[in-house]
């Protein structure tokens, strides 16, 4: 019955055990006797029961509104992503924007090279942009964004092995993983449209807006894109023709990257475009400057 | 007969992310008071309460009714994920414990209770009672180890207490605790099952 420790001691700190007191050493030794001892199996599995009851003693405390909506499309996203195949959705009825600009990003972008193309537009650029430019999302970049998404949970279960020292490490991790995944899961999609953002800056900056018909999830990647000035901000617009729907505001890193996702359900025929305009911080109802990046579907 | 959050959990298991959504907007605010207890910094708050239901979407096979509520195994979850980052970060930063200092669980429970599902409540009510009559030195030692994720070395440590007297508190406290609820249970009849 005993495994280096007397019944009678391992008995007395069957409590500090159920409460993840004990410490390591300790632990290990009662550890060690419970496993070969049915008497103290039984009754640690009940003070576990009493001390899981201890979390009840908390006062529910609910989530903010933007943090609540924050996490739950993470975890809708993560969970999309987990799937091989998954059913559709149903059609989200609001905008929902997940985020600005992404923090913490390692981002390497896995998208397909992009050769800038600098147009000019004047201030009827809106509704001119003639040319398609949507496709259907190419095996490669899904490929690419797979073979990252896999290297990032190795590195997270590399980091896990370290036991806690590398918490840093660890978070940011974790973040990209699940910033990725979201990506992914928003990429995917058996009829994503593919829109290139082309610049009207000199400074070139770089988009592409990909919009999972199926999930109506858009999802805009950008690269070089310059901070607005001060108590400015960028806003991206869902063009039909008949209105300008706001997508939402977005800042870039400060390396320029920009990762925004939203949601918003919009009939397959109706976006004429998709563009960015430089607007007061908050944005605006509607755009008051010409587009600084624009596509046409 | 299976519960509503039994059928979440079962459909999780399955694979239908939606099951997710709705098991996260119930418990979403019971699983952030655990963490929140337990846990100071926003940013770690939030990506606990990320991952308490991830967690869950992920083991959601593994969930067994016949060992306890699907509440009660969504916050044994939460509080495990969130000892691992209260010692982590008491590990990397060597800060002063991130949880309570040993204020009155019972006093919490006078704040008000934001309309979460009615047998969570009765159960908090239960809970909450049963410490209510602990002796103080018990009710601290238990929150000190609970929600603070100190060992019983820390304990002593932070009291100034003989690490005796507090394995004596800790172990008489989590005793009296059982029968509490066992008595309490008992007569609040159905809803003291977990």
């Amino acid at each position: 019955m005993s495994d280096g420790m007397a019944h009678d001691q391992a008995r007395e700190a069957l409590e500090a055990l159920a409460l993840d007191a004990l410490d390591a050493s300790e632990r290990d030794a009662v550890m060690a006797h419970v496993a070969s001892c049915a008497i103290c199996q039984a009754e640690l599995a009940a003070l576990e029961n009493t001390a899981s009851e201890l979390a009840y003693a908390a006062t529910p405390l609910p989530l903010p509104a933007a943090q609540r909506d924050r996490i739950r499309a993470r975890l809708m996203a993560r969970a999309a992503a987990d799937h091989g195949s998954r059913e559709p959705r149903a059609a989200a009825t609001s905008l929902r924007v997940e985020s600005g600009s992404a923090p913490a990003r390692t981002d390497a972008t896995p998208l397909r090279p992009y050769t800038p193309v600098r147009r000019r537009f004047g201030p009827a650029a809106w509704m001119a942009m003639a040319a398609g430019l949507v496709a259907i999302l190419g095996v490669g970049a899904f490929l690419n964004a797979s073979r990252e998404r896999a290297a990032l949970r190795e590195a997270l279960q590399a980091a896990r092995a370290a036991n806690g020292t590398q918490l840093a490490a660890l978070d940011s991790l974790r973040s990209a993983l699940a910033t990725r995944e979201g990506m992914i899961a928003n990429l995917i999609g058996p009829q994503v449209a593919v829109m290139t953002l082309a610049s009207t800056d000199p400074a070139s900056p770089t988009g592409r807006m990909f919009w999972d018909q199926q999930r109506n999830a858009w999802t805009f990647v950008a690269h070089r894109v310059p901070m607005p000035k001060s108590g400015r901000t960028y806003q991206m617009w869902l063009v039909t023709p008949t209105a300008k729907i706001s997508a939402g505001t977005f800042m870039p890193s400060p390396d320029g990257e920009v990762m925004m996702q939203a949601t918003y359900a919009l009939p397959k025929d109706s976006l004429a475009a998709v563009a960015v305009t430089d607007e007061p911080m908050g944005g605006s109802p509607q755009p008051t400057t010409a587009p600084m990046m624009v596509a046409a579907k | 007969m299976e519960s509503e959050d039994e059928a979440l959990v079962r459909r999780m298991a399955a694979g239908d992310d939606q099951a997710l959504g709705v098991l996260y907007d119930r418990w979403q605010a019971v699983v952030h008071g655990v963490v929140s207890r337990m846990l100071r910094q926003p940013d770690d708050v939030e990506d606990v309460v990320e991952e308490t239901f991830w967690q869950a979407w992920r083991q959601a096979s593994r969930f067994d009714r016949t060992r306890g509520a699907v509440q009660t195994w969504l916050l044994t979850i939460a509080r495990s994920r969130a000892l691992d980052r209260v010692r982590a970060l008491r590990r990397r930063r060597e800060e002063p414990l991130e949880g309570d200092d040993g204020q009155v669980v019972a006093q919490q429970a006078a704040e008000g209770d934001p309309g979460q599902d009615a047998e969570a409540s009765e159960r908090r009510t239960i809970v909450v009672a049963a410490l209510s009559g602990l002796p103080p030195e018990q009710r601290e030692a238990l929150e000190l180890g609970y929600f603070g994720g100190l060992s019983q070395t820390e304990i002593a440590e932070r009291t100034g207490q003989p690490l005796g007297t507090v394995k004596t508190r800790m172990r008489l406290a989590l005793q009296k605790l059982r029968s509490q609820l066992q008595v309490l249970g008992s007569d609040a009849g159905e809803g003291g099952s977990g």
